[in-house]
């Protein structure tokens, strides 16, 4: 079966991609995953300088979840030019580049470093992390959303993906602001910020107080999300949160999703992928379904009709 | 599973493929052949308080994991507990056609999947990936100390086993660069009945000594002591007993191996040095994948300029003392 899905001028082979910093720079799951098979890698986010990130300890096992506070530890965008990306380049996986920036300049000279790469599939906006302040500044406020967009689409020479923080009133309003300033696709959702206590010491568990929880128990939440805001943009949403089955797949892409994104999973089951993947046609067969884009949005309200594929191709 | 050479794309030259492959081996401890399975457990034994040794059928870990290298555990089922757990190679199993087919772990219940773990029975279905990490460097010439803190232990019994040739490791098995003449393991617990696999290190045919911080056996007082003693240090006449006097009289070693709470490495890390002995440290950073995704599990390392974080599971678990800074 053809898996292939196109997000605006983006075009994957498959829909299932890996989360950015939960797949390290793809070497490290080399003897877990056939890279060739999967729709997309997205490495770490990537900063204009290197970055050392927060001390230990970074991460902490909640119930069906985990919260993490690494502070986008690495080592700056010279270094991934240089030392990871002709390898990340071979490995027979569509290439996004995750990025993040203190200001709409910073993203703008990360992806002018960028336009000097041949062979990239696209760019992700981290516009979302919790971790870092002057980075989940842009995507809680439509109107800095916008400007990042529209000043990186307009030098960018790859599709742009808007990656949206969950932690806002209404998610369909930055996915709208980034949608109208020009992103390919908006992504959702980041890691919601919480944290976790220990109360016999009278200390917050996470060296950085708080952290952003991902995994299993954010997937109802993720869902809700995917599922609004594909209601209400244009462009087309890649679903991202608890992902770790083909069922789960199969309730994004039916919410709404065109794609989606495997986090935490690959932390416990680096293999998660690779059996998505051999279970995914005769999910879509199931349904009718002989391509992907005939299943995504198709989820029926009782009062409403079921909504047509919304991809215009 | 799919070995790391599949992973590389063919036909590209092999000059290409070659700096692939240096990519790959960056990582001391990024191990190209690990596989993710789910066995199941084939026995568990009750070895102290609160502490288990479990033995786990995985052919594919159990052939290739090698002394100081771990491995991730979780329930096959369910996401509470979600992570995997790191547990050291205790020691490797054969079947009965004589190649290794299943591998042991111990452990102390500490929190929540331990507790489990504490309860799991023959059959039991587990999630397992390994062998993850470096190991230990295998020049294990002359007389070589172990030095173990609590359940730090556990790397230990194979070491010693493969530095005095009584077992080899992996697949093919490997030889050592070099054996020992002898292997001496100092062992501090909190409490004598937390004490376990002391038969198993003298069946390998290791001298064992022990202390406990309450004096219920061997000497009282911390497991330092006994490496200050054996390097020949004066200890004040209330810190000296009859084991701080017994490995007095032992050669002085030619190296150091150790695993245990920080503070405790870091003593014996700095005796060390202060000794010039070359020593190594393995670190029980906690870990959220073990394989290198996650940048959880970071030390600081030092750098030409400074120092950086590392991610234990894929530059360690063993280090080199002198490159953790602030140690
Ligand atoms: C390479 C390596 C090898 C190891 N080998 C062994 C071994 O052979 N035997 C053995 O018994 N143990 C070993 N450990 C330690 C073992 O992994 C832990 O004891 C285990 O993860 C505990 O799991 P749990 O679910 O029982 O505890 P949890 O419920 O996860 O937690 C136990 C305790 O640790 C605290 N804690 C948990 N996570 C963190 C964190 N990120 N930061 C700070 N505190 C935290 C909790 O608050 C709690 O008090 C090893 C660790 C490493 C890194
Ligand atoms: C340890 C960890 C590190 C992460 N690092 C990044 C990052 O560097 N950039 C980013 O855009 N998202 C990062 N994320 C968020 C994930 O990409 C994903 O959006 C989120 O975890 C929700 O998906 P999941 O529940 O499947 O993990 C990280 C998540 C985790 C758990
Ligand atoms: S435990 Fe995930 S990087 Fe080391």
């Amino acid at each position: 079966m053809d898996l292939s899905v196109r997000l605006n001028r983006l075009e994957l082979p498959n829909p299932i991609l890996v989360a950015s910093g939960t797949f390290g720079y793809a070497r490290e799951l080399a003897a877990f995953v056939d890279f060739k098979r999967l729709g997309g890698i997205i490495p770490k986010t990537v900063t204009a300088r290197p970055r050392k990130g927060n001390p230990a300890p970074r991460t902490i096992e909640t119930p069906s979840g985990m919260l993490n506070a690494i502070g986008l530890d690495n080592d700056g965008i010279e270094h991934f030019l240089k030392h990871h990306v002709p390898h990340l380049l071979r490995l027979g996986a569509p290439l996004i580049v995750n990025i993040a920036g203190h200001d709409a300049e910073e993203f703008v000279a990360l992806t002018e470093r960028l336009n000097d790469v041949d062979g990239l599939a696209a760019v992700e906006l981290n516009i979302s992390c919790p971790n870092v302040s002057g980075g989940t500044d842009f995507a809680t406020d439509p109107r800095l959303t916008a400007r990042v967009v529209s000043d990186v689409r307009r030098v960018s020479r790859y599709p742009i993906i808007a990656k949206l923080t969950p932690n806002v009133t209404d998610v369909t309003v930055i996915a709208r602001a980034a949608a109208e300033a020009g992103a390919d696709a908006v992504s959702l959702v980041n890691t919601f910020t919480a944290m976790a206590v220990d109360w016999r010491r009278q200390r917050p568990i996470l060296g950085n107080v708080t952290g952003g929880l991902s995994g299993p128990a954010i997937k109802p939440l993720a869902l809700r999300a995917v599922f609004a805001t594909a209601r209400s943009v244009d462009v087309p949403v890649i679903g991202i949160g608890g992902i770790s089955s083909l069922d789960d797949v199969m309730e994004f892409l039916v919410a709404g999703a065109s794609a989606v994104q495997i986090g935490t999973a690959n932390f416990y089951d680096p293999t998660v992928t690779m059996r998505i993947l051999d279970e995914l046609p005769d999910a879509l067969r199931t349904l009718g379904a002989d391509r992907v884009a005939d299943v995504v949005g198709t989820i029926q309200l009782l009062d409403r009709p079921a909504r047509p594929p919304q991809l215009a191709d | 599973m799919r070995s790391m050479s599949e992973n590389l794309p063919t036909g590209s030259g092999s000059v290409a493929d070659d700096s692939l492959a240096a990519w790959f081996s960056e990582l001391p401890g990024l191990v190209c052949d690990a596989t993710w399975a789910v066995g199941h457990v084939v026995e568990r034994e009750r070895m102290a308080r609160e502490t288990y040794r479990l033995r786990i059928e995985c052919p594919a870990i159990a052939a290739r994991i090698l002394p100081g290298q771990f491995v991730m555990l979780r329930p096959a089922e369910g996401t509470d507990p979600l992570l995997g757990r790191p547990f050291a190679l205790f020691d490797v199993a054969d079947g009965p056609d004589g190649t290794a087919r299943q591998f042991d772990i111990g452990f102390v219940v500490v929190g929540k999947l331990t507790r489990r773990m504490s309860r799991w029975e023959p059959g039991c279905p587990v999630a397992v990936w390994g062998p993850l990490g470096n190991g230990f460097p295998t020049e294990y010439q002359g007389h070589l100390v172990c030095v173990a803190g609590g359940i730090g232990q556990t790397p230990f019994l194979a070491v010693a086993r493969e530095a005095l040739g009584l077992r080899r490791y992996g697949s093919p098995p490997r030889q050592p660069a070099s054996q020992s003449r002898r292997v001496t393991v100092l062992y501090g617990v909190r409490s004598a009945e937390l004490l376990a696999g002391v038969e198993a290190f003298r069946t390998a045919g290791a001298a064992v000594f022990v202390s406990t911080d309450d004096g219920t056996q061997g000497h009282r007082g911390l497991v330092t002591d006994l490496l200050a003693a054996m390097l020949g240090q004066p200890l004040p006449a209330e810190q000296a007993s009859a084991t701080t006097e017994a490995v007095r009289n032992l050669p002085r070693p030619d190296r150091i191996l150790c695993c245990g709470p920080e503070p405790m490495m870091q003593a014996v890390a700095r005796l060390a040095n202060e000794h010039g002995i070359p020593c190594w440290l393995s670190l029980e950073t906690p870990m959220a994948c073990g394989f290198g995704a996650c940048f959880s599990c970071v030390v600081r390392v030092r750098e030409q300029d400074g120092w950086d974080y590392r991610r234990t599971c894929v530059e360690g678990p063993v280090f080199a003392a002198e490159r953790l800074a602030e140690w």
